[in-house]
């Protein structure tokens, strides 16, 4: 156990310390905080130094007062008389951004608006526009009614849907959407770092192999302990790197939101129509109880038992290969039960309680990430926990003893390539 | 008493049989050459005594007790084919070697201190392996090797790669552990270094031993049957001489050849023809034969004198 400990803190000390997990751990959050917020920003900015300017013609004679009103007031309108080929080549000749044609038919829907555009803008012209035209034509439609003002003014009042899920624990506020983008990420980030980690162990062996190192530690220390060793030392790495990304996170959006806010602030008002804060998919409360101290211990204990279970099975791979080229075919029994499980992942949160969900939430190679999504999305019962972590624990014990079979042997094989077959051989070799 | 006994020990891989009921003993206070071509087993046998991989049958013991995990901090190994961390800082590194072989902290970073100072390589100690050139990493995998003052120090191929000035400090150092009583097991198929500082031998071919005992007995039971000759001239008349099976030659460069006498030859015969050849002839000497010569006939099993022949 000593010598274990001894390698573990070499493997551990050599790789935090190295350039590339310094950058890797500082930078990964803020490219991920650069990747959300630079469109935002770009979008800000792109929008708040153009004027658009549209011009309508209104066939239908009431419609183009209330769509100027409602176009965000970064269009400035014209309402014009022209012949369209004259406003065609204005467009060309870019004196205007484009311009509408409001049939006559249009409010009683025998006809379509047309909005002739010179094109680019994107999807968020295109969703103001639409909205705009929308509005302006429905409340002109109420209004032909012989509706007032106050029932055009219940158009705006809120009305919201607040949703409550009801389970044993008492009822809490529903966050069927947050909770189903935890579980995808969450699953998803236990897939990554045990890939990450894993092939960082295959990595470790190879290396030690290829320089020849190995058979030095081997008159040292058994060939057991110097994988776990490894293994240990690099699950460390991982919790210390994910450990250190939160943190991160935490300080990068607490100082995002803000900043976010700031810089969306004018446009807050332009806002597609009827969409308050009230109904944005993120509130804090929702977030609070989906992510819970169970879930974060569970994702932990999962995160550690899955990389557990598969690194020892990467360090099999690796000791049969010299280089990490030839680590390819090998590798694909052991990324087989990794990347699967991932295929289901939209299964699991639509039918958390399914029989197949509750399955591969047990069994050892998908439980990990299978199991932590399903307790982002739904309450799973505590016995279903802990029988999952029983079985990935005998799960890893069973692939460490099988690996490490595999390893004595395999480290010390130089020359031919070695095929599956070849690895099974070795596992039974006394 | 031997400190390591090598007892009839097999061991297969598959169905290659790679050691093959080898058994010698290693004295302490001696230098004993492990001998053999590529692929006869000295690895394999090495790597039983180092308890990396264990014999199918026999035994080996290290001071009287089987080897096993409480032996590995007794011995130091050189690996054939060298390898350190190459990212790791050339201090560090020596220090957790030392320790992975039970040595406390304290004392590892004294030892290094101590050996780099000794292979004058002392400003080494902060720089990364791969800053090292080759011959600077085979001196530290040595360092590696001894840092733990490990009763049992085997080294294969340890000159390889080495310089004339760093393989004199090699030899030298060797020379040290040897004469305060450590045992030194010297793998190797390189014959005249094998020569020059080994005490004990043990030829392997094919995972067997054919021959083993103390290198000056050896030698002498086959006798003064080579002569060396230094010469000015042509060289021709050796040919004629070979040509007659008078003589074998064993190695020849200009001016320069080493033959044993066949049959009855004598060395008067040799010189003679030498002297009715050649303009001068400025060195001649009759001695025993070369190891690499010995080794040949004895993995050949020709020319071997009588009584080694069984062996």
């Amino acid at each position: 156990m000593q010598k274990i400990l001894l390698i573990a803190r070499s493997e551990y000390l050599r790789r935090v310390r190295s350039k590339t997990f310094i950058l890797t751990t500082a930078l990964a959050p803020l490219l991920m905080f650069a990747v959300i917020a630079l469109p935002v920003a770009l979008a800000v900015l792109s929008e708040d130094d153009s004027v658009r300017r549209v011009a309508v013609v209104d066939e239908t004679g009431r419609l183009a007062e209330p769509l100027i009103n409602l176009l965000p007031s970064s269009y400035a309108v014209l309402v014009v008389n022209e012949p369209i080929d004259s406003l065609r080549s204005q467009v060309l000749d870019g004196r205007l951004n484009g311009f509408f044609v409001l049939p006559q038919g249009l409010l009683n829907g025998t006809a379509d608006a047309i909005f002739y555009g010179s094109g680019g803008g994107g999807l968020s012209q295109q969703m103001a526009l639409q909205g705009a035209l929308r509005d302006a034509v429905r409340r002109q439609r109420i209004r032909d009614l012989g509706a007032g003002e106050e029932v055009l003014a219940l158009l705006d009042e809120r009305a919201s849907l607040d949703l409550v899920t009801i389970s044993e624990e008492g009822d809490a506020a529903d966050g069927a959407v947050i909770s189903s983008i935890l579980g995808y990420m969450l699953g998803m980030l236990i897939y990554v770092a045990v890939l990450i980690y894993g092939v960082m162990v295959m990595r470790g062996v190879i290396e030690e192999k290829s320089t020849r190192i190995v058979e030095v530690i081997a008159s040292s220390a058994r060939p057991y302990q110097l994988m776990m060793g490894k293994v240990f030392g690099i699950g460390a790495v991982g919790l210390t790197q994910l450990v250190g990304w939160s943190l991160l996170m935490m300080v990068v959006s607490s100082l995002a939101g803000p900043l976010m806010a700031l810089a969306l602030s004018p446009d807050i008002s332009n806002m597609p129509n009827g969409m308050t804060s009230g109904e944005l998919p993120i509130d804090p409360a929702t977030l609070a109880a989906v992510l819970s101290p169970g879930l974060m211990i569970s994702f932990v204990g999962f995160f550690l038992g899955g990389y557990l279970l598969f690194s020892a099975l990467f360090a099999a791979v690796g000791s049969a290969v010299e280089q990490e080229s030839d680590a390819q075919t090998l590798q694909l029994p052991v990324m087989m039960p990794i990347v699967l499980p991932i295929f289901f992942m939209p299964y699991i949160i639509e039918q958390p309680d399914a029989q197949l969900s509750v399955f591969l939430s047990l069994f050892p190679f998908s439980s990990p990430t299978m199991m932590t999504v399903r307790m982002a999305v739904t309450s799973v019962p505590v016995w279903q926990v802990l029988l999952s972590f029983v079985f990935l624990a005998l799960g890893f014990v069973v692939m460490i003893w099988l690996a490490a079979r595999i390893y004595r042997v395999g480290i010390l094989m130089y020359g031919k390539k070695a095929t599956l077959r070849d690895l099974w051989r070795w596992a039974r070799t006394a | 008493m031997p400190l390591l006994q090598v007892d009839h020990v097999t061991k297969r891989y598959s169905k290659v049989t790679a050691v093959d009921d080898v058994s010698f003993v290693a004295q302490p206070g001696r230098i004993f050459g492990l001998l053999g071509p590529n692929g006869a087993g000295k690895t394999s046998t090495i790597r039983m005594i180092t308890y990396i991989t264990v014999p199918d049958t026999g035994q080996i013991l290290l001071g009287g007790e089987p080897v096993g995990p409480d032996t590995q901090p007794r011995m130091g190994y050189l690996p054939e084919e060298r390898g350190l961390y190459r990212k790791l800082k050339v201090g560090e590194q020596l220090v957790y070697l030392a320790r992975l072989k039970g040595m406390p902290r304290a004392h590892a970073e004294k030892a290094v201190v101590h050996w780099l100072d000794r292979f004058d390589a002392s400003d080494w100690y902060g720089k990364k392996v791969e800053a090292l050139s080759k011959g600077m990493q085979q001196k530290v995998q040595f360092i590696a090797t001894v840092i733990h003052d490990p009763e049992l120090v085997i080294l294969d191929e340890p000159f390889s790669g080495l310089d004339p000035i760093n393989a004199e400090l090699l030899q030298n150092v060797v020379a040290e552990l040897r004469d305060s009583g450590r045992t030194v097991l010297f793998a190797s198929h390189r014959m005249e270094q094998v020569e020059q500082i080994c005490d004990d031998i043990c030829l392997i071919a094919d995972g067997r031993v054919i021959l083993s005992g103390p290198i000056r007995e050896i030698k002498r039971q086959f006798g003064a049957n080579t002569v060396t000759l230094v010469f000015d001239g042509p060289d021709s008349w050796l040919d004629a001489l070979a040509a007659k099976q008078t003589i074998s030659i064993l190695s020849r460069t200009t001016g320069y050849a080493t033959a044993r006498l066949l049959h009855e030859t004598s060395p008067r015969d040799v010189l003679d023809a030498a002297l009715g050849a050649v303009q001068n002839v400025t060195h001649f000497e009759l001695h025993e034969p070369p190891l690499d010569e010995i080794f040949r006939m004895a993995v050949s099993g020709k020319g071997m004198p009588a009584g080694l022949e069984a062996a």
